[in-house]
């Protein structure tokens, strides 16, 4: 085991520096630092608005999240193998040709994870908290305390989810019975006032009052599913033969007036054909907007005259712009180096899919505008609308074909931050002023343009250099 | 049909082609061989425009290879080394996308004839992850002539086909040929080339050491394999 485990930590630093270079990515987690740095510093400045319980909360949060979509894209049972192992010649590949069990290498490859994620963003996120502390006159001892209660938090949404991805791999009608269980127990708890933040995010309690009773808590909602998981894991090999008839040319008739119709067919068949399907959009897409929009109804209790409908706009529009990570996931311009096609003419193809799928989230901000905020729903549409296209034209231009592998490395996470947070954070800011201001967002449309623009030529002139 | 002069390719201190020069004229089967890592693989990206040249120039069916790639590639079949169709498109969807890119008309007829010369009509409908080595080669070998090509150029085209569909194809590509056809496909192994090839060139080290017609070696009573293993062992100790 501990091999097995050294070998995949290996690789997946040979597969990340190999493509932007040892120390473009060693300094990765110097970006988290510092930029978990710079925001613990400007705390106080926000102090009546933000209470410091409702920072710790929304971070929280967001390390929960995390591990949901490292887990939902890491490991989404049968799509854990055949995604990321069936297609190229990993460690984890090895229970076919060595005698190594599939169990031991999916409780390596869970360890494995939970320690590469840890040191990538957790632990340089706390470090950078824990710099801060002396200047915003917090005590040191948060530090260390932020980072367990981060670490757990992390640990819960990854088990949490490859729980659930387990039992899919097993059957859907068995998750779609223990979700529908879970939901009446957690309603029944609700009903009888026994759900509060700390009793259903425990590291958050640990966080606020360290104590065994909720380190117990959380340690059992993190090793109960791993075990469960590890313990029936089922891995289904891309030996199992699929047939399909031709449903290409039927998708790319209906497109047609779209251009590059077969390219967006492709696209299409890609996402519903790889393994996870609809489940993949459940688990990395509409389980973290549904957890954001709860956590904006908990937040709105702290911040008077926020609305939670633009902000919830704003960051749907920066999540959707990981639908365009799906798009690309299956494709590379190798697939097409051989026939006549450009590389712009992939990216735009990618574009007009991208559009498309946009539709999910446009329909999400529509329920939750039903659910409150109704009367914002103009501007948050336009908020959306610019941010998402921003953020895509910033993915575009910075990673081109490539968003899953290139946003780890440092200078590229860093562009990327740089480029995103200034625009959101002015942003959030203007649309607690007063909602209306979210329609300044379409300026965003032009920075947006121009960077689509450069990044097709850039691209081009990455993927076929030379020319 | 392909005009390569004094084509050179660097890619760092390294050497992958040196000043490399030939021509293959219209109706020729011209195998190019080497032992691995010989810079056949290099030499046929570039004669494709799929990486430009760091010197020398290319002229494939009367366009610069380099100055207009996606014209030569919009022109020529290409089977690239590694067969790479995307994972979740079927075997006959491929070809249909493949067709759309090339703009191609008869889309059924032309996919029909490929499953049948080739016999994977039945591995139609399965996704191209599933699909075995050597039926993912037939694929991307019917990708390559779907569109009828004056000239094919193809890395290592029999190396996972059994030796009935070795011979299937060896047939095609001399019928090809002989109907006015063009190819210049590359192979480290000799008995193919051999057998099929009307002029061959012997690449090592990223130079040319040989090019001429077979029968230069054949009419002489000479074995390709033991002039091949002559001239690279030479040119190793040299």
């Amino acid at each position: 085991m501990p091999d097995l485990f050294l070998a995949m930590m290996k690789e997946e630093w040979r597969i990340h520096s190999t493509i932007f270079g040892s120390l473009g990515f060693a300094l990765f987690p110097a970006v988290v630092a510092f930029f978990a740095f710079l925001g613990s510093l400007t705390l106080p400045l926000f102090r009546d608005a933000l209470p410091y319980a409702a920072v710790a909360l929304l971070a929280q949060i967001l390390f929960l999240l995390m591990g949901v979509m490292v887990g939902s894209f890491g490991l989404m049972g049968r799509e854990f193998m055949n995604r990321r192992f069936g297609q190229a010649s990993l460690v984890a590949y090895a229970s076919r040709s060595l005698p190594v069990s599939e169990r031991r290498i999916f409780a390596a490859f869970l360890v494995k994870d939970t320690v590469y994620y840890i040191l990538l963003y957790v632990l340089p996120f706390a470090v950078g908290f824990a710099a801060a502390t002396p200047f915003i006159s917090l005590d040191p001892a948060w530090g260390p305390l932020a980072f367990v209660s981060l670490t757990l938090a992390f640990l819960m949404g990854l088990s949490i989810v490859c729980f659930l991805s387990t039992l899919y791999a097993h059957s859907v009608r068995l998750l779609t019975g223990t979700v529908v269980v879970l939901g009446v127990l957690a309603l029944a708890a609700l009903r009888l006032g026994a759900i509060t933040v700390s009793t259903v995010l425990p590291p958050y309690a640990f966080f606020l009052d360290p104590g065994p009773g909720p380190l117990a808590l959380a340690l059992l909602l993190i090793l109960v599913p791993s075990a469960v998981s590890v313990l029936f894991v089922t891995v289904e090999y891309p030996d199992r033969t699929k047939r399909f008839n031709n449903s290409l040319d039927p998708l790319a008739e209906r497109l047609r007036a779209l251009g590059s119709a077969h390219f967006i067919a492709k696209d299409a068949l890609d996402l519903l054909r790889s393994e996870g399907g609809a489940g993949k959009v459940i688990f990395s897409f509409l389980l973290p907007i549904g957890l954001i929009w709860v956590c904006l109804q908990v937040l709105i209790r702290f911040i008077p005259g926020i609305d939670p409908l633009v902000v919830f706009a704003v960051l749907l529009g920066v999540i959707s712009a990981t639908i365009y990570n799906w798009l690309t996931e299956f494709d590379s311009f190798t697939s097409y180096a051989f026939l006549p096609v450009e590389v712009s003419e992939v990216i735009d193809s990618k574009l007009k899919s991208y559009a498309l799928l946009g539709l999910l989230p446009v329909a999400v901000l529509a329920l939750a505008a039903t659910s409150g905020g109704a009367g914002a729903f103009l501007p948050a549409l336009a908020a959306y609308l610019s941010v998402s296209a921003y953020t895509l034209a910033v993915t575009v231009y910075l990673t081109g074909l490539h968003p899953n592998v290139m946003l780890y490395s440092a200078g590229v996470f860093l562009r990327y931050l740089l480029a995103i947070s200034p625009a959101l954070l002015l942003l959030i800011f203007a649309s607690i002023l007063d909602p209306a201001y979210a329609f300044g967002s379409l300026l965003l449309i032009v920075p947006a343009a121009l960077l689509l623009s450069r990044g097709r030529t850039k691209w081009q002139a990455w993927e076929m250099p030379g020319y | 049909m392909i005009e390569a002069t004094e084509l050179t390719k660097n890619y760092g201190n390294v050497t992958a082609v040196n000043r490399v020069s030939f021509s293959v004229a219209e109706g020729e089967l011209f195998g190019l061989l080497g032992p691995n890592g010989s810079g056949k693989t290099t030499m046929i990206r570039m004669l494709t425009g799929q990486i430009p040249p760091t010197s020398g120039s290319a002229r494939v069916m009367g366009l610069d290879a380099a100055d207009d790639p996606i014209g030569v590639r919009g022109l020529v079949g290409i089977i690239p080394e590694q067969e790479t169709p995307p994972s979740f498109l079927t075997a006959e969807e491929y070809l249909h996308f493949v067709a759309s890119i090339r703009n191609l008309d008869s889309i059924d007829e032309r996919c029909d004839r490929w499953f049948d010369l080739l016999e994977f009509g039945d591995k139609r409908d399965v996704l191209c992850k599933d699909l075995s080595r050597g039926t993912r080669q037939k694929l991307m070998f019917s990708q390559a002539f779907l569109h009828e090509p004056k000239l094919a150029l193809i890395d290592e085209p029999l190396i996972n086909l059994d030796p009935i569909m070795q011979r299937t194809v060896k047939d095609f590509l001399q019928e090809y040929v002989h109907n006015g056809g063009t190819v210049f496909f590359s192979t480290h192994i000799l008995e193919i080339a051999e057998e099929i090839c009307d002029r061959i060139g012997i690449i090592h080290n990223g130079r040319l050491l040989h090019s001429g017609p077979i029968e230069d070696l054949t009419g002489s009573g000479r074995h390709l394999e033991s002039f091949f293993l002559d001239l690279v062992r030479g040119d190793t100790g040299a």
